[in-house]
């Protein structure tokens, strides 16, 4: 892997090789002169009214315009400091230089050029009108959104400065492009305050990212509202990062109330990219990392040791003679292991099972504008080989983005993004099933005494020794016989039609579409588990002789149709008043098909029809959903420093019943700008160079708690055979709601935006009160209806989440150095304030935070039968743990169990993400730590059991070292096979706060001075680091993924190289 | 001036277009399901009436179909656990002792199978009654009837359960009209069970409509066992169930018409036994080419034979509407089975000697890996000579070692099986022939499996049975016949004949007379057929319940317990070892489901479990 990993940055070097610069620059005209052939062309026959313009290619123009004149001018940053390195070039033609080490620059140009633009990466562009001037002094400001800003809200967009609502939002700049990130979310990870990411796993094509802004509002889906680029319900981790020019996250109720319904939870709203500046800019990507896993289970790769280790567990309840494993086989497997590891294999299953990773990222992009149009056109592919065998996923994605504008104040566009994917995989989970399946629990029957596959004869090892359980799990034949396939096709256009007959009132109309096409296919390949030992098949049959082929299509699409109408006035030059009204219907409508076959009338086969036809079977169905929503929105701004917005939505939705279809959700917030006060800002001005006060109230909405037809009164099919022949049957089992509502959400956020220093350090500080009632539940029924009826959804329970958080940033540049640090927190309780049900002991409960800490509290492993005298008895002997009897009753009962309120078993309270970023020249250097707090759970899952099974247990190696025994006593875990040594107890509570080097990344920017000569405007190359070092407590897999008791795939670090390129 | 005032009016007017919901879709706010048929359109014709029984059959069979399972809370089976999750038996612990509280579940789907029933009762009264011709009425009630059956059915189980129980007869449409629901007295259940079953007899023709469907003998045959039930219950007591008071003149004017019912299902029907209860022919030792009739009474073939008066129908492959009993029964060999549930080493000294019709002497366990002597000592129970001249149901309900049966794979034949306990999935080989053993897994701990419910032909995998699982018999109708009237006026010459008819299956001699010379002795005779024939049916449990004898079977309270043991000698489980009298109250009655009873706290608990 290293090999090939040399090899390959080899090659890429060598691409760089001045040798292979002519090549790339002679590419690099061939491109433009095609995309100006397309473009150019259009733009003339469309603006052939425009006198000025000719129908003469741009590139050309140059070489025309014989007549020059110098001009000259320096570049300097808002710190006053020089900026070396801009590139300063006459636009709309190649023609260009760059700022030497103290900013200046000098260059000759044509009589007729008309402006000059300096761009430089991380500032924002400037373009001056060139005139008759020849000198320049020019200011740049950086990117990254400062107060100044326009942020994307719904339905439009806002300056940053006039926002009354809790919106985080960040710009995709390529130190989140270089990262080798499988999706979206799992980007978003510490990047901004009051969302937390949880990924839960390192197998590619499923990295189970959840999301939640502002901690867990519901006991319903609690997932946030995706929106890219107007359209919601697209599938985030399908988008190309690179495609992305922002993301913003509406936090509280105005921000996001003008969503509705299914904003409760927080949007996520995405922007894709637009061309810009005359220059058409190529942007060429290519990353490659190798992925290894940042932790692993430790099975012990030693047979005999496995077997001992059984021998010493059943010697706790069973004589020596009647042991399954007997010492020979054991003293047997020792001796004939070391030469014949065919028939005495000791597997180190981990080792075969999984591989070091690889991620592939390639992406092209061309970009451009003038000033009619403007376009974005990419297509990247993302390969990655997953840590598990036979785990691949390969993602391709293509996006072409282009407005026009038709008449003066008429403008159309369209948008449209696709991805294809091909995903190969064993179980849900990767190398086990989801929990509650058998499959979920094999991988600890992965013994080391199985030959995992011999590629001479073409078999696979099954169990050998004596008394071994048949059923052992030989994982390699799993991954390699019986693969799923899913092939994944989504396209997602969108156009909009605006016209502004009269200044200030614009009319849109929008249409978009989200189309999905997903094929999976299954067909295992035949095989027996082998005996090595007697050269016979096992009794074990990994995939049956009758192996057949299963198809399922799901296809479907959702729309949205609406209508906008804005209208912008300023009265007096002090009042600016903007409205907006829109109205909108959605759509959706899904269906699948599967059907499957027996017997392929040969393992190479996979179509349906090349199996026989006798054992078969068909499956169909379909599903819809409407909503309407009438939306609307008012903004005053008085004097540049009172804000006041107002928002409504008012949804209608197919999965509720007539009187309760529609929900109204308004939202009201005001803003202040102090230091716009004179009063105010004659002290301020001299540390505080802005401030701002928000205050939000509003209602959110929340529909995903009740099914598309679960308010349906409906029978459902219960077939029963007579007389052989198959007869349909109906039962009535839903029990209908009539009074079931919405569940609404009201957040109150008050939020202090201030800029001290020069605007050097920006902080962000809100805290929130989100109150959710009318929870969405499944009614907790009588258990004499619950034989017979699905419960009826219910309006149940009050929810509420306060918290803060805090986004703080310090940038400054100094010479040539750039830096900027900024760090985010957030901290969140909830708590459960109304259940409209009987609550039984558990973890939902009045009063307390959801899915609190509720488990025994243990008094330590008992030494000495004296301890366990001592001890409120509890079937124990010594090894065991002892738990407390905290009523003191003189029993262990249900009612000893303590509830720890300050800690959450699923979710971390805190969240925090530190961030840094230092440039100076060409190079630049990122550190991203993240790190969560307040989780505590027990680690307790199949692999570290010292309950095993009497055979085929994988055990590990902390089997071997930590149980207690008379030798070991000072062992970390209880004896083996105790008893009562498996609850939910203190003793393996672990903390799971971690500290963790998210991603470290460094990047050299070559010097312009070079590239220009071949046309080349940069060249980025750069090596960046995920998941590096992790600090933590706990003992199990990985802190930030969800526990499940078969948890096993873990999380990749990855090193990766990678280049940008811009032409 | 004019121009904008246009324009403005434009861009409302094409807004407006835009807001005028509907345009291109049909209602969006108002959309049907798709797979699932709206209420609205049901209960017009009398096909309707048919699909909704048919429905509430399909329903309510995962509350019987897996009956085997009961016999674990008796001696002579070990039920390890129950992989139909769907099934009301999911979740509960099937063992001799101390699981009688782990059924929930079992309640759970008791009173679902009750609102199946009552769906059907009441609808078919209030909308199609009324209405009906004199034809289309008498057939409407005819479906009435099965109905009322299948509640009757559903509440017997329910009352030998746990008692009393609420009583739920009609449609409930809220969640408030059952959350303070009380438990009734069970002599009032009893009657209601009683009034439904009479009404099915009344109603129900003398063949069923269809294969599957209930006849006026199966309801007869279980309006009988609830009288001898509650018989029984008032014969012997129910100590722990509060407020019942036994009554003698109850136990024998409910045993007399348990007696009568019986007697009319034997007599009134023309009703035979499986192949005229003839045994049939039986393969040698080891070999099981040739099978007795009655383990062909119990696969698939059999279903719809007049000898099973009520069963469940089951679909096999690709109907979704199987058993699984095979994957229950079976070890991996069997279409990768897993073992579930297997008969206990201890029926097998309750096969009786074709020779001497009696019980031959205890066979001894034998463990041949340290006793080479193990296999071929006459007596021993490893040896496969100890096993001849037994009843033929032996070699048609269990394996021992070296019997064989046909392994399957991938709906194919693999050929066969011998089962050699011990030793699993190993090559051996048999005068020559190479095999593989039989493949438990190391989930038997008796030394024996069943042969009994286990396919011997392939096409079917372990969990797309096609088996209608017997619930009333017509050598269980000759049973109870034979103690109802026992227990009135003791041995009765129809009943000793009807004992023998069930005997000469397992090619045994009739009862010599010392059996029926007492009330006592006939009993016993009776209770051996009941274990024997019965076996893997789910009836033993209940037995020695209403019968107040698990201190008899077992042990007396405070005393050492007794050892289920295997062929080997090994002592696998202790049961009753020093239980106490509280210990045994809770092995005669189930426990109200207590999460029920935290939120209604009208519903009492039955005192031991208190």
């Amino acid at each position: 892997m290293k090999k090939t990993f040399n090899e390959q940055r080899t090659a890429l070097l060598k691409v760089c090789s001045e040798k292979t610069f002519r090549i790339l620059k002679l590419t690099n005209l061939l491109l433009l002169v095609a995309v100006f052939n397309v473009f150019g062309s259009k733009t003339s026959q469309n603006a052939g009214s425009n006198p000025d313009t000719k129908d003469v290619p741009i590139l050309a123009e140059t070489n025309f315009n014989l007549q020059q004149k110098q001009i000259t001018g320096k570049v300097i940053g808002a710190d006053n400091a020089p900026i070396p390195g801009v590139s300063v070039i006459v636009k709309g033609t190649t023609l260009g230089t760059l700022t030497d080490n103290n900013g200046n620059f000098s260059i000759s140009i044509p009589q007729d050029a008309r402006t000059l633009s300096f761009s430089f990466i991380g500032m924002n562009r400037v373009e001056v009108e060139i005139g008759n001037k020849t000198v320049f002094n020019i200011i740049m400001e950086e990117t990254s959104i400062g107060l100044d800003e326009v942020v994307v809200i719904g339905y439009g967009t806002q300056k940053k400065v006039n926002l009354t609502g809790a919106v985080s939002a960040v710009r995709i700049d390529e130190t989140i492009t270089s990262r080798s990130l499988s999706n979206v979310s799992s980007g978003l990870s510490g990047l901004l305050p009051g969302i937390a990411v949880m990924q839960n796993s390192g197998m590619a094509g499923a990295d189970n990212v959840s999301l939640l802004i502002r901690g867990l509002g519901t006991v319903n889906n609690a997932n946030p509202l995706v929106v890219v680029d107007g359209m919601p319900d697209v599938d985030i981790n399908r988008i190309n990062m690179n495609d992305i020019e922002n993301i913003s996250i509406l936090k509280d109720a105005t921000s996001a109330a003008i969503y509705g319904s299914r904003a409760a939870n927080g949007v996520i709203l995405i922007t894709t990219k637009t061309g810009k500046g005359e220059k058409v800019k190529i942007n060429i990507l290519r990353t490659q990392s190798i992925d290894y896993p940042v932790n692993a289970l430790q099975f012990i790769a030693d047979y005999p040791r496995a077997l001992t280790l059984h021998q010493r567990a059943s010697l706790v309840s069973t004589y020596r003679d009647q042991l399954l494993f007997k010492d020979g086989t054991i003293d047997q497997w020792m001796a004939l292991g070391m030469i014949d590891p065919l028939r005495y294999p000791n597997t180190d299953w981990w080792d075969i099972i999984m591989r070091n990773g690889r991620t592939n990222n390639t992406n092209i992009s061309a970009s451009g504008s003038n000033d009619r149009s403007n376009f974005y056109i990419s297509a990247g592919i993302m390969d990655q080989k997953g840590l598990q065998i036979e785990n691949d996923f390969v993602r391709y994605n293509a996006r072409i983005n282009y407005d026009y504008k038709i008449r003066d104040h008429m403008n159309v566009g369209i948008r449209v993004g696709g991805n294809w994917s091909k995903w190969v995989r064993q179980y849900e989970l990767g190398f086990v099933g989801e929990p509650g399946q058998t499959s979920a629990l094999d991988m600890q029957y992965a013994i080391a005494g199985i030959t995992p596959y011999d590629p001479e004869r073409d078999l696979y090892g099954g169990v050998m020794a004596y008394n071994e359980d048949p059923q052992a799990f030989n994982p390699y034949a799993t991954y390699k016989l019986s693969p799923n396939h899913y092939n994944r096709q989504e396209v997602n256009p969108s156009i909009y039609w605006d016209w502004t007959p009269v200044k200030g009132l614009t009319g849109r109309i929008d249409y978009t579409l989200n189309y999905y096409n997903q094929f999976y296919w299954n067909a295992s390949i035949p095989a027996v588990a082998y005996n090595f030992q007697t050269d016979s098949y096992g009794s074990r049959t990994y995939v049956g002789s009758n192996a057949g082929v299963s198809n399922t299509t799901t296809t479907g699409y959702k729309t949205q149709l609406s209508g906008r109408l804005n209208y912008n006035v300023i009265i007096k030059s002090n009042h600016e008043i903007g409205a907006m009204i829109v109205y909108s219907q959605e759509y959706w409508y899904g269906r699948s098909q599967g059907s499957s076959r027996s017997d392929r009338l040969h393992p190479s086969l996979t179509e349906i029809d090349a199996a026989l036809t006798e054992v078969v079977s068909a499956s169909g169905s379909s599903s819809e959903e409407g909503m309407v929503s009438y939306i609307g929105r008012l903004n005053y701004t008085a004097y540049g420093r009172y804000l006041l917005e107002a928002n409504f939505r008012y949804d209608g939705s197919s999965k509720f019943l007539d009187p309760h279809q529609f929900g109204f959700f308004p939202s009201v917030s005001l803003g202040w700008i102090f230091t716009n006060e004179n009063f105010l800002s004659s002290i301020t001005s001299s540390f505080l160079n802005s401030g701002k006060l928000r205050f939000s109230y509003g209602g959110l909405g929340n529909n995903s708690g009740v099914g598309r037809y679960q308010q349906k009164e409906t029978l459902s099919s219960s077939a029963y055979i007579i007389n052989k022949a198959i007869v349909r049957g109906f039962v009535n089992q839903q029990m209908i709601n009539p009074n079931l509502t919405w569940e609404s959400t009201y957040v109150t956020n008050v939020g202090l935006d201030l800029a001290f220093l020069n605007k050097r350090l920006v902080t962000e500080l809100d805290y929130y009160d989100r109150f959710t009632i009318d929870m969405l539940r499944p009614s907790e029924m009588s258990i004499h209806l619950t034989g017979a009826y699905t419960a009826p959804r219910q309006n149940i329970g009050e929810l509420r989440n306060r918290g803060v958080e805090g986004n703080f940033t310090w940038r400054e540049s100094r010479g040539n150095l750039n830096y900027r640090i900024s760090l985010n927190a957030s901290y969140n309780r909830n708590k459960l304030e109304k259940w409209n049900e009987y609550l039984g002991r558990g973890t939902t409960f009045i009063g307390m935070p959801l899915d609190f800490v509720y488990m025994y509290e243990d008094i330590g492993i008992a030494q000495t039968w004296q301890d366990v005298y001592d001890a409120t008895p509890q079937g124990a002997s010594p090894g065991d743990i002892l738990r407390l009897d905290l009523n003191g009753d003189g029993r262990i009962t249900g009612e000893d169990m303590k509830a720890f309120p300050q800690y959450n078993t699923d979710r971390p309270t805190a969240n925090f993400g530190l961030n840094s970023t230092v440039s100076w020249k060409g190079i630049d250097v990122t550190v991203f730590f993240q790190g969560t707090a307040g989780r505590r759970n027990t680690w307790l899952n199949i692999y570290n059991n010292v309950n095993f099974s009497a055979q085929r247990y994988a055990s590990t190696w902390d089997h071997w070292n930590e149980p207690w025994s008379v030798e070991n006593r000072d062992g970390s875990w209880p004896r083996l096979s105790g008893s009562n040594n498996r609850n939910t107890q203190s003793f393996w509570m672990d903390d799971l706060s971690y500290l963790r080097l998210k991603n470290m990344q460094l990047g050299y920017r070559m010097p312009e001075k070079i590239l220009s000569k071949v046309g080349i405007s940069s060249i980025r190359i750069f090596i960046t680091g995920e998941n590096l070092m992790t600090y933590t407590k706990y003992r199990g897999i990985d802190p930030e993924k969800y526990l499940h008791e078969s948890d096993a795939y873990p999380l990749v670090k990855s090193f990766s190289f990678g280049i940008n390129v811009e032409i | 001036m004019e121009k904008i005032i246009l324009k403005i009016f434009t861009v409302i007017a094409l807004a407006i277009l835009t807001l005028i919901p509907g345009s291109c879709k049909k209602d969006i706010l108002n959309l049907e399901p798709t797979t699932e048929l709206g209420a609205a359109a049901f209960w017009k014709t009398e096909a309707d009436a048919n699909t909704a029984i048919m429905g509430a059959y399909a329903s309510v069979r995962n509350c019987f179909f897996d009956d085997y399972m009961w016999d674990g809370i008796g001696e002579y089976q070990r039920t390890r656990g129950n992989q139909s999750s769907s099934s009301a038996y999911f979740g509960a612990g099937f063992n001799p002792e101390g699981s009688l509280g782990s059924h929930d579940n079992f309640y759970r789907q008791l009173y679902g199978a009750v609102h199946r029933a009552n769906y059907v009762i009441e609808n078919i009264k209030l909308k199609m009654l009324p209405g009906a011709s004199a034809t289309s009425r008498a057939s409407l009630e005819e479906i009435i009837g099965e109905a009322r059956f299948i509640r009757g059915m559903v509440y017997h189980r329910l009352i030998a359960m746990y008692g009393d129980v609420p009583y739920i007869g009609r449609i409930i449409y809220d969640n408030s009209e059952v959350a303070d629901i009380e438990r009734l007295p069970i002599g009032q259940v009893k009657d209601s069970i009683i009034a439904d079953f009479t009404y099915a007899v009344e109603k129900l023709p003398a063949t069923a409509r269809g294969l599957g469907r209930v006849s006026k003998p199966a309801a007869l045959a279980f309006r009988g066992k609830t009288q001898l039930y509650w018989a029984s219950w008032n014969n012997f007591g129910w100590p722990e169930l509060d407020g019942f008071t036994p009554s003698q003149p109850e136990a024998q004017a409910a045993y007399a018409a348990a007696a009568a019912d019986f007697k009319s299902v034997i007599e009134d029907f023309g009703l035979t036994l499986f192949r005229n209860g003839e045994p049939g022919e039986i393969d040698a030792l080891g070999k099981a080419e040739i099978l007795p009739n009655y383990f062909y009474l119990f696969i698939p073939t059999a279903n719809g034979d007049p000898e099973v008066l009520f069963a469940f129908s089951q679909g096999a492959t690709g109907t979704n509407q199987s058993e699984q009993i095979m994957r229950h029964v079976g070890g991996r060999s069997h279409e990768g089975s897993q073992l579930w549930v297997h008969p206990r080493y201890e029926i097998v000294d309750r096969y009786q000697s074709t020779i001497t019709g009696d019980f031959v002497d205890p066979l001894i366990p034998m463990n041949p890996s340290s006793n080479p002597a193990a296999r071929t000592t006459l007596g021993s129970a490893v040896n496969p000579q100890s096993y001849a001249d037994r009843d033929y149901r032996m070699k048609g309900t269990i394996m021992w070692d070296y019997e064989m049966s046909i392994g399957l794979a991938s709906l194919k034949s693999t050929g066969w099986v011998p089962f050699i306990y011990k030793t699993w999935a190993s090559l051996v080989t048999i005068d020559g022939v190479k095999y593989m053993s039989y493949n438990d897994g190391g989930g038997n701990n008796s030394g024996i499996v069943y042969r009994k419910f286990l396919r011997n032909y392939p096409g079917d995998g372990r969990s797309a049975g096609d088996y209608m699982f017997p619930l009333m018999r017509l050598p269980d109708v000759y049973l109870m016949y034979a103690e109802a009237t026992n227990e009135l006026n003791g041995p009765q010459a129809d009943a000793v004949e009807l004992i023998d008819k069930i005997r000469h299956r397992g090619n045994l001699p009739p009862l010599t007379v010392e059996k029926y010379s007492t009330k006592e002795t006939f009993f016993e005779a009776i209770e051996q057929e009941r274990i024997i024939e019965l076996i893997g049916e789910g009836h033993r449990g209940f037995d020695i319940r209403r019968w107040r004898a698990l201190e008899r079977v077992w042990t007396p309270p405070n005393s050492e317990g007794i050892w289920r043991i295997d062929s080997h000698g090994g002592q696998r489980q202790r049961y009753f070892h020093y239980s106490t009298e509280r210990d045994y109250e809770l092995n005669y009655i189930f426990r109200i489901p207590p999460a029920e009873r935290d939120r209604n706290p009208n519903l009492t608990q039955n005192r031991p479990w208190l």
